[in-house]
């Protein structure tokens, strides 16, 4: 593929001067193709948000340029940037960010008027999209009334309704239990594959991994090897080996964030016979891990650009 | 555009106290400043009743002499025929004119009393409910208002000018806030002032087709000593006594009024901007430009600074008609050029209010979006 969609190079911010500034990302590369998900993983406080709102257009970098089809957005002027965020990118959040005294529908449709749709067909075209996202028959509704997985698959009614190039996802699936995570990581998955758009997912949620076609590893800024990391057992946290704290158990090792999950995990299997209601979900987590252990080993993608 | 309109709308509508706040201070202040200026207005209407319902076309008075009350006029009565001579003049009637009381019982009220010759065409009651208009030596019309309030009906005798007169006739809307309009005969008028062959003021009717205006300037320049002015001239200048005695009054209540309205709309719009910062933070995030969150706040302060005035005017519009039931003789008019000067205050009002915030929406960082918030 030729056209690069996004390129992110050398990216540096700092934010605040002198003794108390902090290198929330530092020298970062990366390009991002037309259709491709990449998933930005890494731990609380390694520069994630910092970098996809850098990529996003909502925060300046210190160093370095970001290119969208060729044009260096990192350098447009604040007047420029409006247009950029309303008709290249579509965001979806944690919080969902809804607009709490509109309507599903209204959430959705304001962000088509912003672009230029006149009311009728501003709502037309949302009521089609989230028709199809399955939220029919909650248009009227206002955000309160959603369960999680509504709320985000309003979201990303909304942030697909001026047919982006590019989707910037900050942890989506966080506040959502794990079948519905499940659920949204499809839509993701089908808006990158069926509709050629790429997506950029920042999440600590191991199982994206299954979704995505890249898994970088951000930490104090940087992208790292992901080979060296580990999936916890129990909380399903990435964990980087040489800091984790190691379990051994039927002659395989495994990493754990920290003691308590080590204790859990080691607890977990000495007293299986306990019904705790947290076992099974331990369970398949473990499964999970294990899975995405074997795949680890066959991958060898550490380069970030 | 209609979706951003329906958010300031809505946000305004969900927070119920802040909307009371807001609305009610605005309704409040503005109604202040109505309700004096209907107040006024009513009592200039009220001064001015008599002019405008006296038949005059153009008042003669003594030279100098522009209003009909807190002056006295004094011209000979060789002046009615000279007035009558002029060009354009079709009849004429003289009249005489004085504050004094008129007194029934222990009633005693504060009256203008005019003094009528018995064939006057003008410048009688207008709306005679029981008895006669026209006054005879000895006779009187008095305010049906009046005459209820002191118990008196026709037949029996009032104190007027230091003597007495028996009622002749009742008439209605010759009655103000602090004063009635009675109608004697010009000759006891004249006898009880000591005799003197002089009139107040000649009450001047034009003939078909001739100007007012130009009537009176024809007598001025005609008739040495005298100041004419049509009725309209009269009436505005009549108005000026109220407006000069209240635009102090007015301009002060007007000023704090503004000031309290614009105080707590800007107040209220600036809170409820602080509370939408994030969802503003949405917005640009979504690609809003900062025109577009302006829009949102300037609508958020004019829709209530619109519903204030609204509520204002109506709360006014009650007072008028609740005083209007009481037996004050108070009336209160909303003048258009009220309603025009109290819309520019709100105008006013709602631009400052909304101009407070811009820096503030545009201080708004759309990375806020992915900062931990309240979930929406
Ligand atoms: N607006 C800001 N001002 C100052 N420091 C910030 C700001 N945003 C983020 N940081 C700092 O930058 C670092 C990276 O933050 P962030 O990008 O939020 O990490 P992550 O999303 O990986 O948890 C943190 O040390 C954080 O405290
Ligand atoms: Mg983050």
């Amino acid at each position: 593929m030729t056209a690069l969609t996004l390129d992110v190079r050398d990216v540096t911010k700092r934010f605040g001067d002198g003794e108390t500034a902090v290198l929330a990302v530092r020298g970062v590369s990366l390009a991002v193709q037309p259709g491709e998900i990449v998933l930005i993983m890494g731990p609380s406080g390694s520069g994630k948000t910092t970098l996809l709102s850098m990529m996003g257009a909502l925060l300046k970098p210190t160093g370095g340029s970001i290119r969208l089809d060729g044009t260096a957005i990192s350098e447009l002027s604040e007047s420029r940037l409006p247009d950029i965020r309303l008709r290249q990118f579509g965001f979806i959040f944690q919080d969902f960010n809804l607009l709490s005294a509109l309507s599903v529908l209204e959430n959705v449709a304001i962000v088509a008027e912003l672009a230029g749709l006149r009311g009728r067909a501003a709502r037309d075209k949302a009521t089609t999209l989230l028709t199809e996202l399955g939220l029919a028959a909650r248009l009227d509704f206002l955000p309160e009334k959603l369960s999680g997985g509504e709320k985000q698959r309003v979201a990303i009614a909304r942030a697909l309704i001026n047919d982006p190039t590019l989707i910037l996802a900050d942890e989506p699936t966080a506040n959502l239990d794990s079948k519905i995570g499940h659920e949204i990581m499809r839509l993701l998955r089908s808006i990158a594959k069926e509709q050629g758009r790429s997506v950029v997912i920042v999440s600590h949620d191991q199982r994206i991994r299954d979704i995505a076609d890249r898994v970088l590893w951000l930490e104090d800024g940087a992208f790292k090897d992901i080979v060296t990391m580990a999936t916890d057992p129990v909380c399903g946290m990435a964990v980087e080996r040489e800091r984790a704290v190691s379990a051994e158990k039927d002659g395989d090792t495994f990493f754990c964030c920290s003691r308590g999950c080590r204790e859990e995990f080691l607890g977990g299997l000495r007293e299986d016979g306990r019904a705790d209601g947290r076992q099974p979900h331990g369970w398949s987590r473990l499964a999970g891990a294990l899975r995405s252990r074997r795949r680890r080993a066959s991958t060898t993608q550490s380069d970030a650009s | 555009m209609s979706a951003t309109l329906l958010l300031a709308r809505r946000n305004l509508a969900r927070n119920r106290v802040r909307l009371l706040a807001s609305v009610g201070g605005v309704a409040l202040a503005l109604s202040l400043t109505l309700a004096l200026d209907a107040i006024y207005a009513g009592v200039a209407n009220q001064l001015t009743t008599y002019i405008d319902r006296a038949g005059a076309d153009v008042w003669v008075a003594q030279g100098g002499v522009r209003n009909l009350h807190m002056v006295a006029s004094t011209l000979p009565e060789s002046v009615v025929d000279q007035v009558k001579a002029v060009d354009g003049v079709a009849t004429v009637t003289p009249i005489l004119e004085a504050t004094d009381t008129v007194a029934a019982g222990d009633e005693r009220a504060v009256a203008y009393v005019i003094g009528l010759p018995a064939d006057a065409s003008m410048g009688g009651p207008w709306e005679v409910v029981e008895g006669r208009g026209q006054v005879g030596p000895g006779e009187i019309v008095v305010d049906l208002a009046f005459a209820r309030k002191a118990g008196v009906r026709i037949g029996d005798s009032v104190g007027v000018l230091g003597g007495e007169a028996r009622i002749v006739g009742l008439s209605r809307g010759t009655a103000s806030l602090v004063n009635s309009v009675a109608f004697v005969s010009i000759d006891d008028f004249r006898a009880m002032r000591g005799g003197a062959p002089v009139v107040s003021f000649v009450l001047v009717r034009v003939a078909p087709g001739a100007s007012p205006e130009a009537v009176a300037a024809d007598i001025e320049r005609l008739v040495a000593g005298v100041t004419a002015q049509s009725r309209s001239t009269f009436v505005a200048q009549e108005r000026r006594i109220v407006t000069d005695m209240s635009a102090d009054v007015i301009s002060i209540m007007s000023v704090i009024g503004f000031v309290v309205a614009l105080a707590v709309v800007a107040l209220t719009v600036h809170v409820a901007t602080l509370a939408r910062r994030r969802e503003f933070g949405v917005l640009k995030a979504l690609g809003a430009r900062n025109r577009v969150l302006y829009r949102i706040v300037l609508v958020q302060a004019v829709l209530s600074v619109a519903v204030g005035y609204a509520i204002g005017l109506a709360f006014t519009g009650l007072l008028g008609f609740a005083v209007g039931r009481t037996d004050l003789n108070l009336e209160l008019a909303v003048t258009a050029d009220s309603l025009a000067k109290v819309g520019l205050f709100a105008a006013a009002i709602a631009g400052f209010a909304a101009i407070l915030p811009i820096r503030q929406v545009a201080g708004v960082d759309p990375a806020v979006v992915f900062r931990r918030g309240a979930p929406a």
